[in-house]
């Protein structure tokens, strides 16, 4: 049994289309998993009916054995955390200490602990000197490792990256994909929704999303090399790549294109 | 002339460093017609403050700054109507949730016309005009902009300036949020605009890709100091770059790494993956 | 990246840091009661004593409250003027008549041109004002000749005016000293918390104060962004022509509507994404939570409780003596 498996899982605002249109995926413990598709085809929805925010119209979601409904929402979120795209407009406490604390009061953790932990994983995030900072004072990356540290504090072992970097600027962009890194290091399940194609190359699989439905779901290195996936869904292949699926034909480039895809999957 | 920036500093008092410098004698030209222009430079860099002067939003705290022939110094002057200046340099701002706010795309995209007493069926016309020239269709016009998708809506906010008939138009991160193929389009709009009506046209960017590719002058920004002002190339090739917190296009950075990795010796100045694809299938050492 | 200053808390040490917050709000009430319990002018310039000598102990910037008494001046300034009018009871102190003629109206307007003038060019508002005031009493009280606009009337100050308006004035001032230190040296989330811990057995007839509290910290939270937000609006809309210093009475009220309806159509937006991120981290409105801040009481508590107590029960005394 996988550790998250999502199994026909339908979504629609109204009768008439499906948001999300019969999901079938399964995901393994320690995963980095990437979402790709055009605005509009159904990632963010994807996202908020994981956590339980939307109420799916059909299917089921099962996250380490435990069937999300109304009664498992609270257990399932204790699992699984989510990083929003907006960085000003999750970020609950007056202060640095009281949002990572937010989530652990809410799961009555005893003050002492609290305490504890707020300090273990502001340092994770390297906020540590901050902790008496108002939200105000920080900068869009520094809000949104915030977030990161207030769901590690909750034991977390999912966190959903919901295009989480893309009102940064590129500097704090890659500060951020740095700590995802590390994160994922640690062995979290990290589920990333992205416009950023450079970004999605980091993830271990690659979910391509349509019109609602999953397009593609396959292993990183092997979905790009299948154009057709990304131009019909109306997405770009990263420069390196663009070029070694160019010089494809010719047996000349071959070490060429070997140092292209070093690039693409390493940088 | 267009806008002229004399020494022009800018510095407030903000809650979390005290006094705060954002733009340090800052000096340059930009031309009434005919410029198109990047503006770089990382967050806190001092771009969006150099911006908002460029409309007289904010007034510069040393130095002075000439628009169209009107000089703005850091006191209020009574004799200058600053609104004439604002409709003569239109400033686009980030996100398009900030000015929409009409019932209907049209009656939005007329409150700026209006404003300059201009009468209601010009005003229309305008609206027409503008729409049009951001490629969406008469049809948008009825519709209400709080329904659009987000690339629509930056285009009605973008008409809702256009349709003032401005000299010079400053776009604040234009195609941030979007997917690469929709930044594109909405580049490829711009350039066309630029080159339909020779308005100048200053785009604040992040993305050295498009820089490279659709602009022949790049103001860079850093810590508040112009540090550059010239063709985009000369900027990859002269500065480092990754000093200033920013970035090289992706072109540059993957022609390097073959280069550096394979010990060869390609032109890594191509702005487009084309002319990349042709350096390396002409190369002849392999 | 502007940002206002959120209440009038400053940072600093000293006594009344250190103390509860709900310590703080219990004795500046239990105070302000007892300062409306003194009848007799001595004990309340004794009470504005004990209040100043507070300042000290508290090591808190005399300047400073001054400083923040300076925008209800005004108020004090006409509650003193009304109470000395309007008071007719005991002795006459002054007694004479005031004119009112063309040139008491020449005087006037030009008292009034000097102030205006003086206050642009100077940095003494408040004297100015005060000056103000002194030479329209000695033109109406003086000015006799020229045209009679107003017959002369009778004007005449009473020796309880003056004691009752003096005992008004200490009584606002101590009011505002006390809430003034509470504000300054309190946080306000502190604050809030401890009304909510103050408030918590109103839950018997239904008031939700943990629910209030948090109301009251999110609000908090979120005014410097929003002021932020409200202020690129308007640059926005000024960009579009939108020029809020002038234009007709009609085109005014459209660049408000310009402002207000992006402002709230964010706000909607900004409530549904702060209530999923907050769903998201299991907050269920209601359900027990631990708090991370801790109100703990000390010694100093117990003494400053038992001091304002004593206070109160010292001028219920002095009261039914």
């Amino acid at each position: 049994m996988s550790y998250i498996e999502i199994q026909k899982l339908s979504y629609s605002y109204n009768e008439k289309t499906n948001v999300l249109d019969d999901i079938n995926i399964d995901i393994e413990k320690g995963e980095w998993i990437a979402v790709l598709g055009h605005n509009g085809s159904g990632k963010s929805t994807l996202a908020k009916t994981l956590v339980g925010l939307l109420e799916p119209k059909t299917g089921d979601i099962t996250i380490d054995g435990i069937t999300l409904g109304e009664e498992t929402a609270y257990e399932i979120r204790k699992k699984i955390g989510i990083v929003f795209q907006n960085p000003d407009n999750q970020f609950v406490g007056v202060t640095v200490k009281d949002d990572i604390a937010f989530g652990m009061e809410n799961l009555c953790v005893p003050r002492e602990e609290m305490l504890e932990k707020i300090n273990f994983y502001a340092k994770k995030v390297n906020m540590l000197d901050f902790l008496d900072k108002e939200p105000a004072t920080l900068s869009g990356g520094q809000k949104q490792r915030v977030a990161i540290a207030g769901i590690l504090a909750m034991q977390s072992d999912i966190i959903i990256f919901d295009e989480a970097t893309s009102m940064l600027d590129p500097y704090s962009k890659e500060e951020l994909i740095q700590y995802i890194k590390t994160l994922h290091k640690d062995g979290l399940t990290i589920i990333m929704i992205t416009h950023d194609i450079n970004e999605a190359l980091l993830a271990d699989r690659i979910l391509v999303m349509n019109k609602g439905k999953v397009f593609a779901f396959q292993e990183t290195e092997k979905i790009m090399k299948d154009k057709e996936t990304f131009t019909s869904s109306n997405l770009e292949l990263p420069v390196a790549l663009e070029l070694a699926n160019s010089l494809a034909q010719d047996d000349k480039f071959k070490e060429i294109r070997d140092k292209l895809w070093e690039y693409a999957l390493t940088k | 002339m267009g806008i002229r920036f004399n020494q022009v500093s800018h510095g407030y008092t903000s809650f979390a460093d005290g006094l705060y410098t954002a733009i340090k004698d800052i000096s340059f030209e930009i031309s009434d017609k005919n410029e198109f222009i990047a503006l770089v430079g990382h967050t806190g860099s001092g771009k969006s403050t150099l911006a908002k002067h460029m409309n007289a939003l904010i007034f510069p705290t040393s130095g002075t700054l000439e628009i169209f022939g009107k000089t703005i110094t850091s006191k209020r002057d009574k004799k200058i109507k600053y609104n004439d200046i604002r409709k003569k340099v239109g400033l686009v701002f980030q996100f398009p949730e900030y000015q929409l706010f009409e019932e209907t795309v049209e009656k939005d995209i007329m409150f700026g016309p209006m404003n300059f007493k201009i009468s209601k069926e010009e005003a229309k016309a305008l609206a027409k005009e503008s729409l049009n020239l951001v490629g969406l269709d008469d049809s948008y016009l009825t519709r209400n902009p709080y329904n659009l998708s987000g690339g629509e809506k930056k285009r009605v906010s973008i008409a809702g300036i256009l349709a003032m008939n401005p000299d010079i138009l400053v776009l604040d991160e234009p195609t941030s949020g979007l997917d690469p193929a929709g930044r594109r389009v909405l580049m490829d709009l711009f350039k066309d605009i630029h080159d339909k009506t020779k308005k100048s046209v200053i785009i604040i960017t992040h993305d050295m890709d498009l820089v490279y590719q659709y602009f022949n002058r790049v103001l860079v920004m850093n810590e508040g100091h112009l540090i550059f002002d010239g063709d985009p190339e000369k900027l990859f090739r002269e500065k480092d770059l990754f000093k200033n917190h920013l970035d090289y296009p992706n072109t540059i950075k993957v022609l390097d790494y073959l280069n550096k990795s394979l010990g060869i010796n390609l032109d890594i100045y191509k702005r487009t993956i084309e002319e990349a694809l042709l350096e390396i299938k002409g190369a002849e050492k392999l | 990246m502007k940002s206002v200053i959120i209440g009038q808390y400053i940072p600093g040490k000293g006594l009344f840091y250190k103390l509860d917050p709900r310590t703080k709000i219990i004795a500046v009430f239990l105070l302000m009661v007892s300062v409306f319990l003194f009848e007799r002018i001595e004990q309340l310039l004794i009470a504005l004593g004990v209040a100043t000598l507070l300042l000290l102990v508290g090591k808190i910037n005399i300047i400073r409250v001054i400083k923040g008494l300076k925008p209800i001046m005004i108020l004090l300034i006409f509650t003193f003027i009304f109470q000395i009018m309007l008071n007719k009871q005991g002795q006459k102190v002054v007694e004479h008549d005031m004119y009112f003629t063309l040139f008491t109206l020449l005087f006037l307007v030009i008292a009034f041109i000097l102030w205006r003038v003086m206050v642009k060019i100077t940095k003494f508002r408040f004297t100015f004002f005060f000056l103000f005031v002194i030479s329209i009493y000695l033109t109406l009280r003086y000015v006799d000749y020229g045209q009679t606009i107003i017959q002369p009337f009778n004007f005449a100050i009473y020796e309880d005016g003056i004691t009752m308006s003096i005992f008004v004035v200490i009584r606002l001032l101590i009011i505002i000293t006390l809430s003034t230190v509470l504000t300054l040296t309190t946080k306000p989330t502190d604050l809030t918390q401890g009304l909510e811990k103050l408030m918590h057995p109103l839950k018997k007839i239904g008031f939700d104060s943990e629910s209030f509290a948090l109301i009251i910290s999110i609000s908090l939270r979120y005014i410097p962004t929003i002021f932020d937000e409200a202020n690129k609006i308007m640059m926005a809309q000024a960009s579009r022509g939108a020029d809020f210093s002038e234009g007709k009475l009609k085109d005014k009220l459209r660049q408000v509507i310009s402002l207000l309806v992006p402002m709230f159509i964010i706000a909607f937006i900004r409530s549904e994404e702060l209530a999923n991120a907050m769903e998201s981290r299991n907050f269920v409105p209601g359900e027990p939570r631990t708090r991370i801040h801790e109100l703990t009481m000390s010694y100093r508590d117990t003494l400053a409780t038992l001091f304002s107590f004593s206070v109160l029960i010292l001028s219920i005394v002095l009261k039914v003596i």
